[in-house]
């Protein structure tokens, strides 16, 4: 570590400053270490000079900084330096007298994604039911697809076991159904404020199709089976039906400031006038 | 344009002028004897860039090997050693050293700083791991003593049991790969240490946990993450070493060891170790986004909390890359969930730099626009990281090019962009030189070509099913023409890297003066001159805000009052 010292006599030179001294024993250190691994491979013979090496290392080193650690001195000669900027004028959002303005200015809250998520997962289900009576006569079909697919003891399971009644299935397709709509939603609150002319186009349309063209895309490969058994035309509708529910939730929410230049502590609700007082006897 | 009179910073007065080779001598004693942070930071960076050229060179040999079927410009043991020695130096001699390196030659100039805590520490981590890195090299001869010229670790950078025994890897190249990286991981940690405690110890006046810049926030996350993750590594490779001379069996399955012990160890070192990698990457992309967004880093305490949380959910989560060794589906959920949630804080990340950018007054300049890149490749690298943390998918393409893709995206696509960017960007404070922005741009664009060339159409490749590690394919695969496309690619990549060399080097002599503060930008490192005198700063600095440059320009709208 360094320290400094006033030197009066040098001209124009205002003080020195005592930096930690150049020494050769740490390369030296390093380099006899490396023979001395490398030796394991190599022959006694490079080991030993690796040793020799780190041994003059070790007793150099601990010479430099014993009794007192080794400083070079160095000169420090003054110049003035000018800060210059390339911004010109800085376009002002007025917000108020403790808060300066950050793009974006405002953003949706975090509980309207999950509200959004909560209106979507329970809007979805209304299509994927409908597919389920249509086409196999029983609600529990896509219930059981979905829960199936999490249910590992489900080995090839026939169309009349899927389309019955499973406490498993059902357990398992709530838990997913709850977590990934709310992990979505969440998304869709982080997501929509980037998109703020068209947020239910694109965070309730545009989203869903490329989330159903990835699956589709991706499942053959995940689980073909799985893959095989779903009609994409009634899962591409479920899952608009999820985005434009979420993103509606999520734009009809009021937004609010971003407020991040705040003190943590008032972001929490914390009464913190102290903190404030202080800060404006800074400013003054 | 507001000039406004900065706190004085001063440099050495020159020394007299030398005779040719006693000042030559002296120059290059300089260098070997220094402790100084900056000229460590410039070696770590020189040694990794010269590393970065010779691991490029191993990659376009491969490259040539893969670009049509039934290739003999290698054999099959050349192009092994060939894919262990680029793995190994992409990872262990370039992606750490240049990091450790901005590390060393940016952290203690934005704190405020003189120099590390440890400055002789520090000499002799770059050392320890210059060495180890030659030592590594060293190999290509020694590897089966010297008569047996050419025999390089050919085990793969993972190196998996069995195939590191001594029945099936004879002659000591394994043992170079080993103790090259114990060597260079010693020196590994030593540099992890030293930016702890510097970071701990040395700030400047007012210069609170929470004023840190970003950078330096993830340094600090970085070097406590290396710390945690190099010691198993190093513990392996002893453990290595002792089946291979001294009769132990750690890892030999026949007489009751287990190879997948040390895929455990590896991996919860390798994994981790990705972001040992990629945080620094994030550091740059922290600095410069808002630099040239005109704004400041949206969701700064954010940032910092996910970087934590990026640490801590790294370590949990190694097994991914063990999901066809057969472990137990409790198991597998778990870090198939565990691997998910690294999706949380990398989420966080990449909306808080897009919240930056978005509304900001965007300067297109060279280490923006790698930045950009870095953006849009690390979404694609994190979302088919996460298709590879399902384990059923991870079943079907696990050991294909699909795998290699995803990797290099995130290493090359991330990581390597953001070094790019970072060089760009602190190269006029340190050599007092700008780079050529017009060959910065042609590097830039003909990189980005190459790479998306390379690597997005790697991923087709790994989807049709061919493997990774094989030296070469039979015609009727279907897997020609993509992989003619990927050697394309790589020689386009190679052009612009060649482009990026030889701006280096000549902007060095050529370059337009750069100036204290070239980017107009806001951290410390920016207040001193270019390049800093040896001392840093004459006087320590005090801040009162994140950005002290900025309040320092304006007066008026200072950070400070509205910080919390």
């Amino acid at each position: 570590m360094s320290s400094e010292e006033k030197n009066p006599h040098a001209s124009g030179v205002k003080d020195v400053v005592a930096l930690p001294a150049s020494t050769i024993w740490p390369l030296v250190l390093a380099f006899g270490a490396t023979l001395c691994f490398g030796s394991l491979v190599m022959n006694p013979g490079v080991g030993i000079a690796g040793a020799v090496m780190v041994l003059c290392a070790l007793v150099g080193w601990v010479r430099e900084i014993f009794p007192h650690e080794r400083h070079e001195e160095v000169p420090v000669v003054a110049h003035a330096t000018i800060a210059t900027t390339v911004r010109t004028e800085v376009r002002r959002i007025e917000l108020s007298e403790i808060q300066r303005a950050y793009l974006p200015v405002e953003s949706y809250p975090i509980t309207s994604g999950i509200k959004g998520g909560i209106a979507g997962g329970i809007a979805m289900i209304v299509p994927a039911l409908i597919y389920g009576l249509i086409a196999q006569h029983s609600i529990w079909y896509a219930v059981n697809l979905l829960g199936g697919a999490g249910a590992a003891y489900w080995t090839n399971p026939t169309t009349e076991y899927i389309a019955a009644f499973h406490w498993s299935g059902l357990l398992v397709a709530a838990v997913i159904h709850t977590v990934v709509c709310l992990l979505v939603g969440l998304l869709y609150g982080a997501i929509l404020p980037m998109w703020p002319r068209h947020p239910i186009l694109l965070g309730g349309i545009l989203a869903p199709v490329l989330w159903t063209g990835m699956l589709h895309s991706v499942l053959w490969f995940i689980n073909p089976a799985f893959a095989d058994r779903i009609a994409w035309g009634w899962f591409a509708a479920s899952q608009l039906f999820f985005g434009i529910v979420a993103g509606m939730v999520v734009a009809r929410t009021g937004r609010i400031q971003t407020r991040q230049p705040l003190p943590f502590a008032l972001r929490l609700g914390i009464e913190a006038s102290e903190l404030m007082s202080s800060k404006k006897e800074d400013k003054n | 344009m507001s000039d406004l009179p900065m706190p004085s910073s001063q440099t050495l007065e020159p020394e007299p002028a030398q005779h040719g080779s006693t000042a030559l001598l002296e120059w290059l004693q300089g260098w070997l004897v220094t402790v100084d942070h900056k000229r460590l930071g410039i070696l770590y960076i020189l040694y990794s860039i010269f590393f970065l050229l010779v691991a490029g060179a191993e990659a376009m040999l491969i490259r040539i090997q893969l670009a049509v079927p039934n290739n003999h410009f290698l054999t099959a043991q050349v192009y092994n050693r060939y894919f262990t020695m680029h793995g190994t130096t992409m990872v262990f001699l370039v992606g750490m050293p240049i990091l450790f390196g901005f590390g060393n030659y940016i952290v203690p100039l934005q704190i405020g700083a003189r120099d590390m805590a440890f400055p002789r520490l520090n000499a002799l981590s770059f050392w320890l791991t210059a060495f180890g890195g030659l030592l590594l090299y060293y190999s290509f001869l020694g590897g089966s003593g010297l008569y047996g010229v050419g025999n390089a670790p050919d085990v793969g950078w993972f190196a998996y049991a069995p195939l590191t025994a001594r029945t099936f890897s004879p002659g000591n190249a394994t043992d170079y790969w080993a103790l090259a990286l114990i060597v260079s991981g010693f020196g590994t940690l030593g540099a992890a240490v030293n930016i702890i405690a510097t970071t701990f110890s040395m700030r400047c006046r007012g210069m609170t946990l929470m004023r840190m810049p970003l950078f330096t926030w993830l340094y600090l996350v970085v070097s406590g993450l290396t710390l945690v993750t190099i010691t198993p590594l190093t513990a392996a490779q002893f453990m290595l070493l002792i089946d291979r001379y001294l009769g132990g069996h750690f890892f030999d399955t026949q007489a009751g060891g287990s190879a997948l012990v040390w895929v455990h160890f590896f991996w919860i070192f390798g994994h981790p170790e990705v972001y040992v990698l990629v945080l620094p990457a994030f550091a740059i992309a922290n600095e410069i986004i808002p630099v040239f967004s005109r704004k400041a880093i949206f969701g700064y305490p954010a940032m910092v909390a996910a970087s934590v949380g990026i640490m801590f959910v790294s370590l949990g989560v190694w097994a991914h890359h063990m999901f066809t060794v057969g472990m137990t589906s409790v198991t597998n959920a778990f870090f198939v969930l565990s691997t998910m949630l690294v999706g949380i804080p990398t989420g966080i990340k990449i909306f808080n730099w897009i919240a930056t950018i978005w509304g900001g007054r965007v300067r297109f300049q060279v280490p923006m626009l790698f930045c950009l890149a870095f953006l849009y490749q690390f979404l694609i690298a994190g979302l088919t990281g996460i298709m590879l943390s399902v384990a059923p998918l991870d079943w079907q393409l696990h050991n294909s090019y699909f795998v290699i893709a995803h990797f290099h995206y995130v290493l090359v696509g991330a990581i390597v962009f953001c070094i790019f960017a970072g060089l760009y960007y602190w190269y006029p404070k340190a050599t007092g030189r700008m780079m050529s922005e017009r060959l910065g741009k042609w590097h830039f664009w003909l990189f980005v070509i190459g790479f998306h060339i390379t690597f997005d159409t790697m991923h087709f490749l790994g989807i049709l099913g061919m493997p990774r590690s094989i030296y070469t394919y039979q015609p009727d695969r279907g897997w020609n023409t993509l992989n003619m496309v990927i050697s394309l690619g790589g020689f386009i990549q190679a052009i612009a890297v060649l482009i990026f060399a030889y701006n280096f080097i000549v902007s060095y002599f050529r370059g337009d003066e750069a100036g204290d503060d070239p980017w107009d930008a806001w951290t410390l490192e920016w207040t001193t001159s270019s390049p800093p005198p040896v001392y840093n700063f004459a006087e320590e600095p005090e801040v009162r805000s994140r950005r002290p440059l900025w309040d320092l320009k304006h007066p008026h709208d200072t950070d400070w009052e509205y910080e919390g």
